[in-house]
């Protein structure tokens, strides 16, 4: 489908297909597209080009009451002066259900979101959990099978969505509902998604589960937004046998080994060499390599001094620069037991297959900018 | 030199508490952070320390001298708070330049910070723009850029949520800046930085002051505040927690060695061992568990009825039943896993008679994990009796407020 707003061509052309019981995360920063595409499947934008199908079935023309969807925004459109019970009966009251099927609907809605003791009052009781809870009642309440959710958790306190977004992917899985969840928090459509569509300026540059973005991004924008990432620049030195390649990190720092997957690079290209915060071993310089029994072969090893380190609860951050001045990060566990000093120099080893190489782009600073 | 002290310092609005007696001692070079809830009282803190809101009683104290009675110009800091008011008729420079050409500063001088702190925040380039053409991040740091420029004189940051509205990622490098900056020999500043984000405040703070309906909770290292918090509220505000209500066992013969000296060279357990006491635990289930209390740490138990806390991530996760060969463990079925980028989260179900509980358990992720720890399997999970927390059980109607943070 494609989007026209005014002369911005706000999506472009964009393909997906979302399977039924999915919790699907359509992910990017502010003015990607996320949410033009989300009103498009939810019926409040027409798209100028392209089609929309809901079970198969071409879904123009018709009006979103009638698309058995549910709405979940950050300002939610639930009614204060109506009580918790009156928010989820209203609904299908409008739609003309006999009495006593409105009650057995509601009373099992508010049941499943745990909210049936809080039926009698107003939903000024609520944190936003409970506003988002009482949300859901009303969608599954109504038989909606598909919940539209744009940026459901941007308004609640840090802590208080570390917690929530469990319970509503728990919540919402349990159900068997098909979920379309609009974010620019990376942390939450990781913590939560089945399935995420990484979108950015109109088109979408990738999708999948969060493993498999996570273990194989395909553009320097993908590794940097999800996770987080250390970039080295350097070159291509040497083409080696079966696509793997020696590259060169710029101004004297370290050769490395790694993958030159379907032959894309060539010699003296220039080139990004990415891996994982977490994937950074360290080593101490007298570490005895041969009295382990582990296979080192894969293991790219280089030599780096430590800048500092810091304690963070579940992570320990280690800074790390390079003879040529680069710098880097490793991560291990809070607990980790070392005893590195601050400019100790270190052994580095990063696995093969940890190393992501991509074509150096011509303005690095803008590629991990997130805009 | 800015050391800071507040005495029994307290204020409210009309019957609201916003801060209740306040005792804290801030020292010279300490990078401090403030950290509690929504609503908890921290930019009212801030805003009695800048001079701001003049407390309802109660003395602070800047190098010794009070300075309750002082203004904000009176007390020499740069701070920032949460609403920018970057003045809309000037660009960046301007907004940023602007305390030094009230102060009549040298304008070469000013130029060359003024380019430091925009290189900093990632700004360099656009110091002709307007405030109007900027988006809520960028206003941001130009409100950062500004706090930072009058610190050669004044020695003493202020900052409420600076880094709030950002990216992740820039939010992680300007956390590490700030750091970088107020510990480099040239400044050695005082930084008073108030935030709602657990992570932020480890990833910066000297010592963290946790606050909570206006009270200080529990000062302390990031360390001490991470593994010995004083209670459920600090416990659970920190990371993700498991909890389980117990009782101490008394002159029961040890069914294992709770005192055995962690093995040579484990510094971190054997410190915990020095200061606390460990203690046998029936938590219900047929085999008993040990942790450590921290008498002077914590808030005063009842034997008979406390708290067993495990993080999540101190929790450690084995295929099948291991509960003769690993101590403080439970088993059961994993019903849920997922992949969290650094982390897999599982949700291992432990039912044994009336005993059924949910246990939260986060493992760095490997392909091996992966592969092996699928949902329905079943699994041990057990933790180091050293990782154990034992703190008081404020009753089951008070955990559920504080597992909401309401």
């Amino acid at each position: 489908m494609t989007f026209d707003e005014g002369k911005v061509l706000a999506v472009d052309n964009i393909s997906f297909t979302i399977e039924n019981g999915d919790y699907v995360f359509l992910l990017g920063p502010s003015g990607c597209g996320k949410t033009t595409t989300l009103r498009m499947i939810a019926g409040l934008e027409k798209p100028v080009k392209g089609k929309i199908l809901i079970d198969d079935k071409n879904v123009d023309g018709i009006p979103p009451e009638d698309r058995d969807m549910g709405f979940i925004f950050q300002h939610f459109e639930i009614f204060h002066h109506l009580t918790v019970w009156e928010n989820v009966t209203f609904g299908l009251e409008m739609r003309g259900y006999e009495q006593s099927y409105i009650i057995k609907k509601a009373q099992e809605a508010l049941e499943i979101v745990g909210l049936l003791s809080n039926a009698d009052e107003f939903p000024s009781i609520f944190g936003n959990p409970g506003l988002q809870k009482l949300g859901i009642a009303r969608a599954i309440a109504t038989g909606a099978k598909i919940l539209i959710m744009d940026e459901p958790l941007g308004s609640l306190d840090p802590k208080v969505s570390k917690v929530f977004r469990h319970e509503l992917r728990n919540l919402i899985k349990d159900l068997g509902l098909t979920a379309i969840h609009v974010t620019h928090n990376q942390e939450e459509a990781m913590a939560i998604a089945d399935k995420i569509i990484v979108m950015r300026a109109g088109k979408i540059l990738q999708m999948g589960s969060p493993y498999e973005l996570y273990e194989a991004p395909n553009s320097i924008f993908v590794a940097n937004f999800l996770g987080e990432t250390n970039f080295l620049q350097g070159f291509v030195l040497k083409l080696l046998e079966e696509n793997y390649m020696q590259v060169w990190i710029r101004l004297g720092g370290p050769k490395m080994i790694c993958e030159n997957k379907q032959n894309k690079f060539n010699l003296d290209d220039n080139i990004l060499v990415a891996f994982r915060y977490e994937d950074v071993y360290l080593f101490p310089k007298n570490y005895d390599f041969e009295g382990s029994n582990y296979d080192w072969s894969k293991m790219q090893f280089f030599k780096a001094s430590l800048d500092s380190s810091r304690f963070v609860g579940a992570t320990k951050r280690f800074y790390l620069s390079l003879d040529n001045r680069d710098q880097f990060i490793s991560i291990k566990p809070g607990n980790y037991e070392e005893n590195y000093q601050k400019g100790d120099e270190l052994i580095i080893g990063v696995h093969q297959s940890d190393i992501h190489v991509f074509k150096a782009p011509e303005n690095l600073f803008n590629e991990l900018s997130l805009s | 030199m800015v050391s800071i002290k507040l005495e029994n310092v307290s204020k409210s609005f009309r019957n609201f508490n916003a801060l209740d007696n306040i005792n804290l001692e801030i020292k010279d070079k300490e990078y401090f952070i403030i950290l509690g809830p929504t609503g908890a009282g921290k930019t009212t803190l801030l805003k009695v320390i800048a001079g701001l809101i003049k407390p309802d009683s109660g003395n602070i104290y800047f190098d010794g001298k009070n300075a309750t009675k002082l203004s904000q110009e009176e007390r020499n800091l740069g701070f920032m708070f949460e609403n920018y008011a970057l003045f809309p008729h000037m660009n960046i420079y301007d907004n940023i330049s602007y305390s030094s050409r009230v102060n009549a500063r040298d304008i070469d001088q000013t130029k060359m910070i003024v380019d430091q702190v925009l290189m900093m925040t990632l700004l360099t380039g656009r110091n002709t723009a307007f405030p109007e053409e900027m988006s809520g991040g960028m206003k941001q740091r130009v409100a950062l850029c500004r706090a930072l420029m009058n610190l050669e004189q004044s020695k003493l940051l202020i900052l409420d949520e600076p880094l709030k509205a950002l990216d992740a990622g820039l939010r992680m490098n300007l956390r590490r800046e700030l750091l970088l900056m107020a510990k480099s020999e040239q400044l050695g500043l005082t930084v008073i930085h108030v935030t709602n984000e657990e992570e932020e405040a480890m990833m910066v703070a000297d010592r963290i002051a946790i606050i909570n309906n206006g009270q200080i909770v529990q000062v302390g290292t990031p360390d001490e505040i991470y593994y010995r918090p004083k209670n459920l509220f600090v416990a659970n505000f920190m990371s993700e927690i498991n909890y389980f209500e117990s009782k101490c066992l008394k002159n029961k013969e040890l069914p294992w060695d709770i005192y055995r000296k962690s093995k040579k060279g484990d510094k971190f357990f054997q410190k915990i061992q020095e200061d606390s006491v460990p203690k046998l635990l029936d938590i219900g289930l047929k085999n008993k568990f040990a942790a450590y209390e921290n008498k002077s740490l914590c808030e005063e138990t009842d034997e008979e009825n406390v708290l067993l806390v495990v993080r999540a991530n101190h929790m450690k996760i084995r295929l099948g039943n291991r509960l003769n060969q690993k101590n403080n463990a439970l088993f059961g079925k994993i019903i849920r896993r997922k992949f969290m980028g650094v982390f897999y989260r599982f949700e291992v179900l432990v039912k044994f008679n009336t005993f059924e509980k949910i246990i939260i358990v986060t493992i760095p992720a490997s392909s091996e994990i992966h592969e092996t720890f699928k949902e329905d399997l079943d699994v041990t999970v057990y933790f180091p009796k050293e990782l154990g927390i034992i703190v008081k059980n404020p009753g089951e109607e008070e955990i559920a407020n504080i597992l909401k943070l309401e």
